[in-house]
């Protein structure tokens, strides 16, 4: 009597992605969607959720069973990530971070000892992680950075401080790039930095300004100052001298998460507007029935819908272990663009309503418009494309 | 020790069900562990947990129910039987299939839900215990064990609550306030790909045959209230909403 489903196709969730997906919207709604709205009026940190998060695996999502995690694919990951995102962009933007940036940067670098110090209490969230890149002085420019690390007899001593850290004043593990060699030259500048990782708390770090932002308003972002740190020799995670290759790697991981997110507020806000227009009535029927509203709601549905299979190609190639570097930045210079086309679309179908703070279209607006700028903003990424593309033609 | 759950997969309750040609289509809707199963499943996990031995799920119904099956290992089921039998079976049909199987596993207790989210029947528990010719505790909501040959439950009557002892073993069913399920944990869902479901097949006939299906569907009243005097206004909406909602 029942017809059934028919097989899944490979952009649909998989049986075990409908489980994993399943029991995070329950969580979600359960705990996390009915003070989204009123911690991003506060920026208060959600500890209690991101140690559930920790008890339930998904702060470990990628790190292998051996350490503590859950061993999941990049794709189920990047999907994890949409979801929470379409519920909340400031934790979707700590799981993300969490997850890719230190804890990724120890999966690709660390040693079987680092992995065995930091990555299962990474995993459970024991801990929260932090990666420090940017600086005041050096965003898209990498590897102008000052921060120096300089050998000593023990190990090494740490000076500088970076920008826009997120978990910056609420990690308990630090990854943090550094210029540990000179440069041979000015055009070779990215050799000579090395990672060094470490526990706070810890003499000589300093937590300085908590940023106020556009959005994301309950992910913590804070500037950290480094003076005089003491750290033994086998702080420094993976090769010296050659960290800025594991920095590319690391964000090019990112960056699909960073897609996904943005695919999930985009989506929130295309839910949001189109449960909307079917209710709200102009000149005596739905807004949704003028095709001027129906037809935004259409673009909006395919461009996020283009977005999503991006990211996922991203993941497929970076889980089958292909390169995925110029995929990944596609994915998310186009995923990001479109989820902040999505979000004002929302508010202008919302018209007043949108503008306000009652309803959530204009906070989906403020968290999306990060994406378009963390982890390698959009006209970096079109350099990158652009170079991977040329030089098939050269 | 030994404890079974007994599960069914439904259609999530937010989920738009379509009729084609008088049957319920489930293409594109969202199939997951019936809610009274899940407690049913919580609670033998926690007796595990407890008293230690074994915890087992037994289903009977079509390949698709393995992801619910699946779900109730990634909470922390130890192993899995599924009786696969695709189409319709009425709940005396599938209690006797089920009873064959549980006799064999000889367990301590049987849980199951003490209502189907989908079908609204309520017969699978006790024509259960009828099957097996064990005694069956309804709308269970607090249940310890005195050793293993009896165990004391609480459950719910229609004028109230009772608590009995019942010797084991013993078929019960769950009843809202019985626990709050965990959520399975990414590594457990992981982790339950590998552990081990059996499959058997089971043919059975029904003694009932679906003819026809329709959903029920119930218009809104649309009562509008005239709300130039705010006061009055008040007073009706809290009268409606306590004499013929009968919410307040």
């Amino acid at each position: 009597m029942i017809v059934d489903r028919p097989r899944d196709l490979w952009f649909e969730l998989d049986s075990e992605e409908r489980q994993i997906i399943g029991a995070l919207r329950d969580f979600l709604q359960a705990e996390v969607a009915p003070t989204a709205a009123e911690r991003d009026e506060t920026g208060a940190f959600p500890f209690e959720i991101v140690k559930k998060l920790g008890q339930m695996g998904v702060m470990g999502a990628q790190v292998p069973e051996q350490y503590g995690g859950a061993g999941l694919s990049t794709r189920t990951f990047a999907r994890i990530i949409e979801e929470i995102a379409a519920v909340d962009g400031s934790l979707a933007l700590t799981v993300a971070s969490h997850n890719s940036l230190c804890t990724g940067h120890i999966l690709i670098a660390g040693n079987e000892q680092q992995k065995r110090q930091f990555l299962p209490r990474l995993a459970s969230a024991e801990v929260l992680g932090a990666w420090g890149l940017t600086e005041p002085g050096s965003g898209s420019d990498a590897a102008a950075m000052r921060t120096k690390a300089e050998e000593t007899a023990s190990g090494w001593v740490l000076n500088g401080s970076k920008q826009f850290i997120t978990q910056g004043s609420v990690a308990g593990v630090y990854v943090i790039n550094a210029r540990t060699d000179a440069a041979p030259s000015e055009e070779k500048k990215h050799l000579g930095l090395s990672a060094l990782v470490f526990e706070a708390p810890i003499p000589g770090l300093r937590i300085g300004r908590k940023e106020k932002k556009l959005g994301l308003n309950a992910s913590d972002t804070a500037q950290i100052i480094f003076e005089d740190i003491t750290l033994p020799k086998e702080a420094l995670l993976g090769e010296r001298g050659k960290g800025f290759y594991d920095v590319m790697k690391v964000l090019e991981g990112g960056r699909i998460g960073i897609a996904a997110m943005a695919v999930g507020l985009g989506r929130a806000a295309l839910e949001f507007a189109s449960k909307y227009a079917l209710q709200r009535e102009q000149f005596g029927k739905p807004i949704a029935e003028f095709q001027a509203v129906s037809h935004k709601l259409a673009e909006m549905a395919t461009q996020l819908e283009a977005a999503r299979l991006l990211y996922l190609k991203a993941a497929e190639l970076r889980d089958a272990g292909k390169p995925f570097g110029p995929a990944a930045a596609q994915a998310k210079l186009f995923a990001s663009e479109v989820a902040v086309q999505a979000c004002d679309e929302a508010i202008q179908i919302l018209g007043g309503y949108g503008y306000i703070k009652e309803y959530p279209v204009e906070r989906y607006w403020r968290d999306a418009r990060l994406t378009r700028i963390g982890e390698g903003t959009s006209e970096v990424l079109k350099v990158i494309i652009a170079k991977h593309l040329l030089a098939q033609y050269r | 020790m030994k404890f079974v759950a007994v599960i069914r997969q439904v259609p999530d309750g937010e989920s738009r069900l379509k009729i084609e040609g008088g049957k319920v289509d489930l293409g594109g809707v969202t199939m997951i562990l019936d809610q009274m199963d899940e407690w049913a499943v919580e609670e033998v996990i926690r007796l595990q947990e407890k008293h230690g031995g074994e915890s087992v799920v037994v289903a009977l119904g079509p390949e698709r129910f393995e992801e619910a099956i699946r779900t109730a290992l990634a909470m922390g089921i130890d192993r899995a039987i599924h009786l696969v039998a695709e189409g319709y079976l009425d709940p005396i049909t599938q209690a006797e299939a089920l009873a064959k199987v549980i006799r064999a596993e000889a367990p301590t207790l049987v849980f199951t839900g003490g209502q189907q989210a989908d079908w609204d029947s309520q017969a699978l528990g006790p024509a259960l215990a009828e099957a097996l010719a064990w005694p069956v505790v309804s709308w269970t909501t607090q249940i310890e064990l005195e050793g293993e040959t009896h165990a004391k439950a609480k459950h719910d009557l229609d004028e109230g609550a009772e608590v009995v002892r019942v010797a084991l073993p013993a078929v019960f069913t769950s009843q809202q306030g019985l626990n709050e399920p965990r959520y399975p944990t990414l590594p457990g869902i992981m982790k339950a790909k590998r552990k081990e479901l059996k499959k058997v097949p089971v043919s059975a006939s029904s003694k009932v045959e679906i003819l026809e299906q329709t959903i029920q569907e119930k218009s809104r009243l649309n009562k509008m209230i005239d709300g130039k005097d705010p006061v009055a206004a008040a007073h009706e909406l809290v009268r409606l909403l306590h004499e013929e909602a009968k919410v307040i």
